[in-house]
């Protein structure tokens, strides 16, 4: 699958751009979207750049920065919040060597906060990539970035 | 229907249409409810809420901008609660906005923070909350730099580029407090923006604001603002020159007059710099040993006067002509052509006309009687259907096209027929693009598939075409033969596509047409525009509202200059020179023997140009045209001036035409001069002096009025234009009812043929112009070009204008804001022609034609079709001219600009 094959999938109607620029952020290993990808995107889709360009910087889980492998986003919202998630941000920040929206130097991981995941029942908790992991603590996280390295 | 409704504000009782806008309504009704994010020209955003009033029976407050007046509304616009919360809102809201270099705020910012007594900083009472932001400043635009920390976030500027011009080249990026304007990627540089700077006219806190002149601007200190009529294209835009130390420091839209509302292209906001160039003509200067001297007026005009004089006693009257201009007013163009008639006593007077929409007119005059544009340009957006055919409309009458892309978002549908790419082409339903030089067999394609599915209306055909189904049936049979798969054989577009636009076109309730210079200037222009109008008048798409024919004029005043007589066929008004009761007339108007007037037809420009290669024109009166660039044959066209015995040029700069010239006379731009100007909406517009001339240059009228008295024929002399105004409207009968003092506020479109006549918007309601009212239907058949591809020469080339220069840019290349844009010779060529010559993109390419050749830069694009070339005529280091024919279409003379036979080589 390339940026091309992506956009025919869709009409090159604007109500789907969002959509398309998911598809083409999963698709790079980085992900994230390049400028070549969204211009490639405002041609098909017979839109200007900067309406491309409003769309990825309004939503969070869009980047025009290179990102790493897994994509750590650690619920800040109220209850995880009441529950430590500084102490796991912290902790996070420690283990990976980086700052809050910051990529490793390997490539492989970013660190980012997002708002509610709806995982409050489990708090604290965090999605990495797809995937959700809650009740975190300071040692199943440690686990948790541990056996991503080794994969 | 309209309903009116009763409601009150603030006990104040006002008639108004149901559903209008309540803010808007107050403020016309002398109620000034405060307001920064609206705007009259843009649909309301209720942001700001500054405009908040109290609604009796709606709880809270409301932003009046977002309310539709109703029945019995009673609105309390001014109060001290609202005021207190008007007060705490703007100070809220400036918090966000840096004030240094305030002097770009428009007029109700400023008074609003003074009303609120929030100018002084001090009285503030929250902090300055932008110093927190870290906002970011985008200064890679050529003309305009945006600063975030001045900007509160109206969204005026976004829908300026929206909604105004139709072009949503600007977003905003991020979230909340941190949100701010972007254009591109965040780079204005290297996003669509053409620098119309709509943006910076409706910004009201200096957010977005030019770049030239920045450091000179200062609202509060302006000397005064002049409002006229932008010198470029045909549109007629109405602008405002404000003017510090007799220096023009910015040029704004007028708002709310026509034909633009305020709206501006690059060429009209950034493109007057050229009126204060250092290289302005400011002397007279004669050429002495092949040199020019600086010479006194005097001497220039007595040199002139005796070398025409001696030219006329030698060789007779015939051996003289001039070229009157396009560029000038019709006060000008008006007494060159009378100097012509009386004092050189021939017809040989013409200008580019001839070069540009000839043909068009031709056939217009002979199929509907009137060669100017049925419609008004408003009517761009307001049509169902437009269809635009050899017309790069978004470039070269830009202001024009914001009407048709505002109608494209209302569901108008646009059908272009272009060989190449043009801009528009994003906002058409359909894009027909015929190989070049084949438009009559396509047009009678979509008459023939009219006709066989009965989508013409035989009610208008037999009441106002002359002959009715007589000629019809004639018609029909002609274009029989014209199958889509003939049709599509011949101009390689398939034939479903274009039987669809005959039926979008014959069926939509109201058409209109759009026809340019890529229809005109052909060998065939004239039956490419017969073929279009027999189209047009068999689907009744002319003789109502919002239908019929227009060509776009690419200059200012192309169409008035042809109105007031600078044509070798006509007489001011459109009447030939052979009718002897006009003559008569305009002979006793002008004081002269009616015997004294010719009643020969003289020659058409390159006619000219051709009878002095003869040696039959002898000395040539130039007045701000520029032959040497503009007329087709370069290299022949040169040997013919090179044999001229006199020469004189009359221009605001040295162009390639002055280089041929024995005397060169420095003359007045348009900033420094009083008259009118006719837009291609027929529309006369005032133009005013803004600033002085120069040095020594002068005045074109001035100028003519003395060659003639030096040449011992005066003429009458004027003390203003007004004056000579009022001599074209007793000689014009179309603009009899003219004059300067009508016209101070809003422009008249012809014809109004009294002064209590209010103009005519739409021509051709009742009938036609032609002598018994009916329009003619002229037939046509496709005929192959002439000019063929050959294993010598195996492209076709054609040839246009871009948005940012504007003819032979003797104008538009002296302003650095337009240069920044575009200032580079190109070609464009396929893709599949590039890898198969082995090209690559960027190279330097010699271009040869069987007339001459040139060196410019390749682009490969895919704007053109294969074998096919595209190259922009107004640079003069690579003058597409010295490849194009002068052979001539038969009826209008017009030159084939458009198709040339031509080889491409590496340099």
């Amino acid at each position: 699958m390339n940026t091309e094959e992506i956009l025919l999938k869709y009409k090159p109607d604007k109500e789907n751009l969002i959509q398309i620029l998911h598809e083409i952020q999963d698709l790079h290993p980085q992900q994230y979207l390049t400028e070549t990808d969204l211009l490639k995107v405002a041609k098909y889709l017979n839109i200007t750049r900067s309406f491309v360009y409003g769309v990825v910087g309004y939503y969070s889980m869009f980047s025009t920065t290179p990102r790493g492998k897994y994509i750590i986003r650690l619920c800040e919202s109220p209850v995880c919040n009441m529950f430590n998630s500084k102490m796991i941000a912290e902790k996070l920040k420690e283990i990976l060597k980086i700052d809050i929206n910051q990529t490793t130097a390997d490539g492989l991981f970013t660190l980012e906060l997002s708002e509610c995941l709806g995982l409050c029942g489990n708090k604290p908790s965090m999605m990495i990539n797809r995937e959700t992991y809650t009740e975190l603590d300071e040692n199943n996280i440690e686990l948790i970035i541990k056996n991503l390295r080794n994969n | 229907m309209e309903e009116f409704v009763k409601i009150t504000i603030d006990g104040k009782h006002i008639n108004a249409l149901k559903g209008s806008n309540l803010l808007q309504l107050a403020k016309d009704n002398g109620i000034p409810i405060p307001s920064l994010c609206y705007h009259k020209k843009l649909s309301p955003t209720g942001a700001c809420r500054l405009c908040l009033v109290k609604i009796k029976g709606t709880n809270g407050l409301v932003a009046s901008c977002t309310v539709q007046v109703k029945e019995e509304m009673e609105v309390t616009a001014f109060d001290d609660e609202l005021e207190e919360c008007r007060k705490y809102l703007l100070d809220y809201l400036v918090s966000e906005h840096n004030e240094e270099n305030d002097n770009s705020y428009t007029d109700e910012f400023f008074e609003l923070l003074k009303k609120y007594n929030l100018y002084d900083k001090s009285k503030r009472k929250y902090p300055s909350v932008w110093k927190l932001m870290n906002y970011s400043k985008d200064d890679s635009s050529p003309v305009l730099t945006y600063d975030a920390s001045k900007c509160i976030k109206c969204f005026r500027c976004i829908k300026a580029c929206d909604e105004v011009q139709g072009k949503n080249v600007l977003s905003f990026n991020d979230r909340g407090m941190g949100s701010y304007i972007i254009a591109g990627f965040d780079k204005w540089k290297e996003s669509e923006c053409d620098g119309c700077g709509e943006c910076i006219q409706l910004c009201p806190t200096g957010a977005i604001v030019e770049k030239p002149h920045r450091s000179e601007i200062n609202i509060n200190n302006l000397d005064r603002k002049v409002k006229t009529t932008c010198p470029y294209c045909g549109v007629g835009c109405q602008i405002e020159m404000q003017v510090k130390d007799e220096k023009i420091l910015r040029s704004n839209g007028v708002e709310g007059v026509s034909p633009n509302d305020g709206r501006l292209c690059i060429k009209g906001r950034f493109g007057y710099d050229f009126v204060q160039s250092k290289e302005r003509l400011t002397h007279p200067l004669i050429k002495k040993n092949g040199k020019f001297e600086k010479a006194s007026w005097d001497e220039a005009l007595d040199l002139i006067a005796s070398k025409f004089n001696e030219c006329i006693d030698k060789y007779g009257n015939e051996a003289l002509a001039g070229y009157s201009s396009a560029k000038c007013t019709n006060e000008e163009n008006y007494i060159f052509q009378k100097f012509i008639r009386t004092v050189f006593g021939n017809n040989n007077v013409d200008y580019c006309t001839r070069l540009c929409h000839a043909s068009t007119v031709t056939a217009m005059l002979r199929s509907i009687g009137d060669g100017a544009g049925s419609n008004s340009i408003e009517d761009f957006e307001t049509t169902d259907c437009l269809l635009v055919t050899g017309n790069n409309i978004i470039e070269t009458h830009p202001i024009t096209a914001t009407y048709v892309k505002r109608g494209v978002s209302k569901g108008m549908q646009v059908i272009i027929i272009d060989p190449k790419w043009t801009p528009l082409v994003n906002y058409a339903s359909i894009w027909l693009q015929p190989r070049l030089g084949t438009d009559v067999a396509l047009l009678n394609g979509m008459i023939r598939y009219i006709i066989q599915n009965d989508l013409m209306d035989k009610k208008f055909i037999e009441s106002r075409i002359d002959n009715g189904m007589q000629a019809f049936e004639y018609l029909k049979k002609l274009c029989q033969k014209y199958t889509p798969a003939y049709v599509e054989q011949i101009t390689g577009v398939p034939g479903k596509l274009m039987t669809e636009a005959a039926r979008i076109y014959a069926t939509s309730p109201t058409s209109m047409i759009a026809t340019g210079m890529g229809m005109s200037q052909q060998v065939t222009g004239t039956n490419n525009v017969f073929s279009l109008i027999n189209m047009m008048l068999i689907t009744a798409q002319i003789g109502k509202e919002r239908a019929g024919i227009d060509p776009p004029r690419g200059q200012n005043n192309v169409q008035g200059a042809t109105d007031v007589g600078a044509s070798p066929l006509n007489y001011p008004g459109y009447i030939p020179v052979t009718n002897d009761e006009n003559r008569r007339k305009v002979a006793e108007i002008w004081n002269v023997p009616y015997e004294s007037l010719s009643s020969k037809p003289g020659l058409t420009t390159v006619e000219i140009a051709h009878a002095a290669y003869n040696g039959k024109i002898k000395a040539l009166y130039i007045m701000g045209e520029n032959p040497m660039l503009t007329d087709p044959n370069l290299n022949h066209a040169k040997e013919s001036f090179n044999k001229l015995d006199f020469l004189v040029v009359q221009d605001i700069f040295h162009t390639e035409t002055t280089a041929f010239a024995d005397v060169i006379l420095p003359a007045a731009s348009f900033a420094e001069k009083n008259g009118t100007f006719v837009n291609s909406d027929r529309r006369v517009l005032r133009v005013r002096k803004v600033v002085d001339s120069p040095g020594e240059a002068r005045n074109d009228w001035k100028i003519i009025l003395d060659i003639a008295q030096r040449m011992g024929k005066p003429m009458k002399t004027y003390n203003n234009e007004s004056e000579i105004f009022d001599e074209i409207a007793a000689v014009t009968p179309i603009m009899a009812g003219i004059n300067h003092e009508r016209i101070e506020e809003h422009g008249i479109q012809w014809p109004c043929y009294d002064k209590n006549h209010p103009g005519t918007s739409t021509l051709f309601l009742e009938k036609f112009n032609t002598p018994n009212g009916k329009a003619k239907l002229n037939p046509v058949d496709y005929v192959a070009q002439q000019e063929k591809v050959s294993d010598e020469y195996p492209f076709l080339l054609n040839s246009g204008r871009i948005l940012y220069q504007y003819h032979s840019s003797t104008m538009s290349r002296k302003n650095d804001a337009l240069n920044a844009f575009a200032n580079k010779s190109y070609v464009l060529m396929h893709p599949n022609d590039v890898i198969k010559h082995n090209f690559i993109d960027g190279i330097e390419v010699k271009l040869t034609s069987a007339r001459g050749n040139l060196t410019t830069t390749l682009r490969i694009s895919e704007e053109v079709l294969e074998g096919e070339l595209f190259m922009p005529w107004h640079f003069s280091e690579s003058p597409v001219n010295n490849l194009t024919r002068d052979e001539l279409d038969p009826h209008s003379k017009i030159a084939p600009f458009k198709l040339s036979a031509c080889k491409v080589e590496k340099v």
